[in-house]
C-alpha cells in the first residue's frame, strides 16, 4: 500500500514534469514564423508551393481570424517573436500602433505591381485581396416568391423583410468593407439614408464575416452579405445558393504583406516576401483569389463557373482605405447609435 | 470550525518550532502565490487598460465615456435579464436532475449522469449548431411542423446558455446534494413533518452552499460567455459581445476592459455571500448514518419523466450535428456520406494529441491545486481566507477572451522567470486549469462543507498525524469530489477555445482550434465531423479509465483477500 501511492507520487510528478519539459523552441535558423489571416485550404497549397522553391526554408504559421489576430498582435507588440505578417486586413493593418511593428522592405519584382496595391512608405505590399459579395439561397426565394436580387438597391424591396443578414461592422471586418463601400459610393448623407432603409429589411447584424453566408446556405435567410470567397466555397459545397456581386460594385479589401520590425531572421523573412510575389505564388493566387494586384493572373475555371465576373476590376469599387481606417471610430459610433439600435 | 488546526499546520508546527499564526500565514501564502501569478497578475495586464490612457496617465475616462452612451444601458439591461432568466432555470433544472440521481430511486443512473455531462465535452459550435438546427427559421420544427419560430435574440441566448450552464451546475449539486445524513430525515418523519417540508427543512439547509455557488457560477458564465450570444443572439447585445465587438473588432482594449470590469461584480456579490452563509451550512456529523433512498414511484416516476425530457433536449441537440456531419448537404441532401471525415486542415487529426496530452495533464494539475485551495480555505482562520477565496472563484467572471489576452500581455515579456512557459502546451494547460478554477474549486468547498471536521479531529487526538489524517481521513472523504473535478478538467479542456485561440502558437495547436479554424471557412461540415470524433475520443478515454480504476479495485479486494 505504502509503496504503491509513493511509487504513483513519483509516476505522476514525472508525467508533470516531463509535460512541463517539452518545450517549443522559437524559430531556429533556416525557419521562419509567420501570422497569417489567409484560409487554411489556400494557405496548405501556398506553403506546399513555397517548400518546392525553398526547399532549406521552414515557414510556421499561425492562423487566426482578422480581429483576433489583431488583438494579438497588439498585445504581443512589447516582444513580438514572429517574423513576417501575411495576408491580413490592410484596414488593420493601417493602424499607427500596427505600423510601428513593422520595417520598410520591397521584395523583388515590387514594380510588378500597380500602386493601389503597396504602401509608398514600403511598409506593406498587398498581392490579394478578397471582396463583398451577396449569398443567395435559391430555395428559400422559391419557397418564399422572391426576386433574385441583383444588388444592394435590390434589397430594399419591403419583399425581403426579415430576410437579409448582414454582419455587424463593429466586431467584423467584412461588415465594415461593406458599409464603407455604400458610404463612400453613394456619398455621405444619402449613404447613411440608404443604410437606414435598408435597416428595415435586415434581420439581424452576424457578429462574424461569414456567418450571413453560412446561414444563407443552410436556409436560415434568403440573402447573406458576406465575401466572395466564402461564396464560392458554399456553392462549391452544393448548396442552393448562388453568389451575386452587387451591382452598385463591390467593396473589397486588401490581404498585405509586411516584415516585422523585431524579426530575428530578416534574411529568410525576406525570402520569403519575395516568394509572395513570385511567379509561382501569383499562379496559385488565380485559384483562390478574386483581387490579384499583379497583372495577367487568370481566374481558374472554378471561380468563373460559381459566378466571379472574368474582370474583377470593372465590378470593384474604388475605396480609400486611408479614409476608411481613419474615419473607423466615427462611423461605427454613428452606424450603433443610428442604424443598429434603431 | 475555523479555529481548530489543519492538520498540515499543526504538524508544521511541531516540525519547524512556528507560531499557530505564521504558519498559517505560510500555509496561505503557498496557496495564493500561483493564483496571483495565474490570475491575478495576466487579469491585472490587461484591465489595467480601463484606467490608462495613451499618456501613461490615470484616469475613469473610460468608464464615464462607455456609462454615459445609451447604448451602454441598453446592453447592461439585456445581459442581466437573459442572465437572471438562465441563472434561474439552470440552476432549478440542475438541482431537479442532481436530486433525482442523489436522492430517489430511479433506475439508470448512470446514463443520465453521463448525458448531463455531455454538453462539458461537446465543443461549443456543435451546441450553438444543434440549436440552430433544430429551432432556428429553417430548423427541423419550423419545417416539419410549419411554425414560424424565430429564435434568435433573447430566447436563444437563454436556451444556449442553459444548455452550457447546466453540468457545471450540476457538479456541484450532485456533490452537495450527496451527503445526507438519514436520521435527520427520520427525526423530521417522526416529528410529523410531510415530504415537502422534509425538502425545505432538511435538504435545503443542507444542501444551501451548494445552491448558492451554483447560482454564482451559472450567474457568472451567463455574463460572460460570449460564444452563444455570438451565434444565436442575433442583434440582442450583452456585455461580452460588446467586448468582442471592441477588442477584436475595433482593436480598442480601453473599453473592452472597462467592460471585462463591470462583468467582475458578480464575484465581489459571491464574496459577500460565502462569508454570510459559511458559518450556517449543515455538516455531516461524524454519527451520521447514509440516506438510502427506497424505491417510491410516486415520487420516482415523475422524476424519471423529468430527467427524460432534459436528457432528450441535451442529446438531442447535439446529436443532429452528429448526424448532419454524415449526410451529404444537412438540411438539402440527407444522403449517407463519411467524406466530412477527411479534413482540410493541416496535420488532420494530429491535432487530438496535443489536446489529450493538454487535457490530461489540466485534470491532474487542476485537481491538485483546486482541491489544495478549498482545504486551505476552508481551514483558515485569518484574513487571507477572503482574499483566497475571492481569487479562486473571480476567473468564473472573466471572458475567456479577456483571460488569453492577459496571459499573453503577461507572460510574453523575457523579464520574467516564467518566461519560457509562453508557446508551450503547458501554458494552454495552466491557462485552463486557472480558467475554470472556480468551478473545480467550488465543487471541492462543497465536498467539504459537508464533511464533519470532528472527523478529522477524531483521528488526528487518535495519534493519526497530520499526513495521515489527510490521506485516511479527509481526502477519502473528498474522494468523489476530486474525481468530479478531475473529470469535469480533464472533458472542458477537450473542447475549450475562448481563451487559448491567443495562447496557440505554430507548433501547439489542440484540435478545438482546428474546429474553429473550418467552421471559420465556412465549412461547417468538416467543423461537426471533427467535432464528432472529439466527443467520441473523450467518451472512450473516459470509460478507459474508469474500466482501469474498477480493474485495479477488484484486484486489490482480491490480493486482501489472499
Amino acid at each position: 500500500m505504502h509503496f504503491k501511492s509513493v511509487a504513483s507520487v513519483v509516476i505522476l510528478a514525472a508525467a508533470v514534469i516531463g509535460f512541463f519539459v517539452t518545450q517549443s523552441p522559437q524559430a531556429n535558423a533556416g525557419e521562419i514564423t509567420v501570422y497569417t489571416s489567409l484560409e487554411e485550404p489556400e494557405i496548405a497549397d501556398y506553403l506546399a508551393a513555397a517548400r518546392k522553391d525553398m526547399p532549406d526554408l521552414k515557414v510556421n504559421v499561425l492562423r487566426m481570424s482578422t480581429g483576433d489576430l489583431g488583438a494579438r498582435i497588439l498585445s504581443e507588440a512589447s516582444h513580438p517573436r514572429y517574423d513576417v505578417i501575411w495576408g491580413w486586413a490592410l484596414t488593420n493593418m493601417m493602424d499607427p500602433r500596427i505600423q510601428a511593428l513593422l520595417v520598410p522592405y520591397q521584395p523583388k519584382g515590387l514594380q510588378r505591381m500597380p500602386a493601389q496595391f503597396r504602401d509608398a512608405g514600403g511598409k506593406w505590399f498587398a498581392p490579394t485581396g478578397y471582396m463583398a459579395a451577396l449569398c443567395v439561397n435559391t430555395d428559400r426565394l422559391k419557397r418564399k416568391g422572391l426576386p433574385m436580387p441583383t444588388g444592394w438597391s435590390d434589397l430594399l424591396n419591403p419583399a425581403y423583410k426579415g430576410e437579409v443578414v448582414m454582419p455587424n461592422p463593429a466586431s467584423s471586418g467584412t461588415g465594415y468593407l461593406q458599409v464603407v463601400s455604400i458610404l463612400q459610393g453613394m456619398g455621405g448623407e444619402k449613404g447613411w439614408d440608404f443604410l437606414k432603409h435598408l435597416n428595415v429589411n435586415v434581420a439581424q447584424y452576424a457578429k462574424s464575416g461569414s456567418r450571413p453566408c453560412n446561414m444563407a446556405s443552410t436556409g436560415e435567410y434568403a440573402v447573406g452579405a458576406s465575401s466572395a470567397i466564402v461564396a464560392m466555397e458554399a456553392v462549391k459545397q452544393g448548396y442552393p445558393v448562388k453568389m451575386v456581386i452587387p451591382k452598385e460594385g463591390a467593396g473589397y479589401e486588401l490581404e498585405a504583406n509586411a516584415l516585422v520590425a523585431a524579426s530575428t531572421h530578416k534574411h529568410d523573412a525576406e525570402r520569403f516576401l519575395d516568394w509572395t510575389i513570385s511567379d509561382s505564388a501569383v499562379k496559385l493566387y488565380g485559384k483562390y483569389k478574386e483581387i490579384v494586384g499583379i497583372a495577367g493572373v487568370r481566374h481558374s475555371a472554378d471561380e468563373t463557373a460559381v459566378g466571379l465576373p472574368a474582370d474583377v476590376k470593372k465590378v470593384l469599387f474604388p475605396m480609400n482605405f486611408k479614409q476608411s481606417m481613419e474615419t473607423r471610430s466615427q462611423t461605427l459610433a454613428r452606424w450603433q447609435r443610428e442604424i443598429e439600435h434603431h | 470550525m475555523s479555529t481548530e488546526r489543519l492538520p498540515l499546520i499543526a504538524s508544521l508546527q511541531t516540525r519547524w518550532q512556528l507560531g499557530k499564526k505564521q504558519t498559517e500565514f505560510l500555509v496561505a501564502v503557498v496557496a495564493i502565490l500561483p493564483l496571483a501569478l495565474f490570475v491575478l497578475y495576466p487579469l491585472w495586464t490587461i484591465l489595467r487598460e480601463s484606467v490608462l490612457r495613451p499618456d501613461g496617465r490615470w484616469s475613469l475616462d473610460y468608464y464615464a465615456r462607455y456609462m454615459q452612451d445609451s447604448h451602454f444601458r441598453e446592453t447592461l439591461f439585456n445581459t442581466l435579464n437573459v442572465s437572471i432568466w438562465a441563472t434561474l432555470a439552470t440552476t432549478a433544472i440542475a438541482f431537479g436532475y442532481a436530486y433525482a440521481l442523489r436522492r430517489t430511486k430511479v433506475p439508470g443512473k448512470m446514463l443520465w449522469h453521463s448525458v448531463m455531462l455531455l454538453p462539458l465535452f461537446a465543443p461549443s459550435l456543435i451546441q450553438a449548431l444543434g440549436v440552430q438546427f433544430i429551432l432556428g427559421r429553417n430548423g427541423i420544427v419550423n419545417r416539419y411542423l410549419g411554425t414560424d419560430i424565430d429564435i434568435y435574440g433573447f430566447w436563444g441566448i437563454l436556451l444556449a446558455n442553459v444548455l452550457y450552464g447546466l453540468p457545471h451546475a450540476y457538479l456541484v449539486l450532485s456533490v452537495s446534494l450527496g451527503a445526507a445524513d438519514a436520521r435527520l430525515y427520520e427525526a423530521a418523519k417522526l416529528l410529523g413533518a410531510g415530504g415537502f417540508k422534509r425538502f425545505l427543512s432538511v435538504t435545503l439547509p443542507t444542501a444551501r452552499y451548494g445552491v448558492l455557488s451554483a447560482i454564482f457560477l451559472g450567474f457568472a458564465i451567463n455574463i460572460s460567455e460570449f460564444g452563444n450570444p455570438m451565434v444565436l443572439g442575433g442583434d440582442y447585445n450583452v456585455l461580452a459581445t460588446e467586448i468582442y465587438n471592441q477588442v477584436a473588432g475595433q482593436a480598442n482594449f480601453h473599453l473592452g476592459a472597462v467592460i471585462g470590469v463591470l462583468l467582475l461584480f458578480p464575484v465581489l456579490l459571491s464574496v459577500a455571500a460565502e462569508k454570510w452563509i459559511g458559518r450556517r451550512q449543515a455538516t455531516i456529523s461524524s454519527q451520521a448514518t447514509p440516506y438510502r433512498p427506497v424505491r417510491n414511484w410516486r415520487i420516482d416516476g415523475p422524476m424519471l419523466l423529468f430527467l427524460g425530457t432534459v436528457a432528450l433536449a441535451i442529446v438531442a441537440v447535439v446529436g443532429v450535428v452528429v448526424v448532419a456531419s454524415f449526410t451529404k448537404l444537412w438540411p438539402y441532401n440527407l444522403g449517407f456520406t463519411l467524406k466530412h471525415y477527411a479534413l482540410d486542415v493541416p496535420g488532420g487529426y494530429g491535432a487530438l494529441w496535443v489536446s489529450l496530452k493538454m487535457s490530461l495533464a489540466t485534470a491532474v494539475i487542476g485537481m491538485v491545486v483546486a482541491t489544495f485551495a478549498a482545504m486551505v480555505v476552508h481551514k483558515l482562520s485569518s484574513r487571507l481566507r477572503q482574499v483566497l477565496y475571492l481569487l479562486s472563484v473571480v476567473p468564473a467572471a472573466v471572458p475567456g477572451m479577456v483571460l488569453g489576452l492577459g496571459y499573453v500581455l503577461a507572460f510574453n515579456n523575457p523579464s520574467l522567470p516564467v518566461y519560457w512557459l509562453y508557446g508551450t502546451v503547458a501554458l494552454l494547460s495552466l491557462c485552463t486549469v486557472y480558467h475554470y478554477h472556480a468551478q473545480a474549486f467550488l465543487i471541492a468547498t462543497t465536498g467539504l462543507k459537508q464533511v464533519d471536521s470532528r472527523l478529522q479531529e477524531a483521528s488526528h487526538t487518535l495519534g493519526g498525524g497530520a499526513l495521515h489524517t489527510a490521506r485516511h481521513v479527509t481526502l477519502p472523504l473528498i474522494r468523489p469530489a476530486m474525481a468530479s473535478i478531475g473529470m469535469f478538467y480533464f472533458m472542458h479542456s477537450m473542447v475549450t477555445i475562448s481563451a487559448l485561440i491567443f495562447l496557440v502558437s505554430p507548433e501547439v495547436t489542440p484540435a478545438a482550434v482546428s474546429i474553429l479554424l473550418l467552421n471559420d471557412a465556412g465549412n461547417w461540415p468538416q467543423a461537426a465531423a471533427f467535432a464528432t470524433i472529439i466527443m467520441f475520443t473523450i467518451a472512450a478515454v473516459v470509460l478507459g479509465i474508469k474500466a482501469l480504476a474498477h480493474g485495479a479495485a477488484l484486484l486489490h479486494k482480491r490480493q486482501n483477500h489472499s
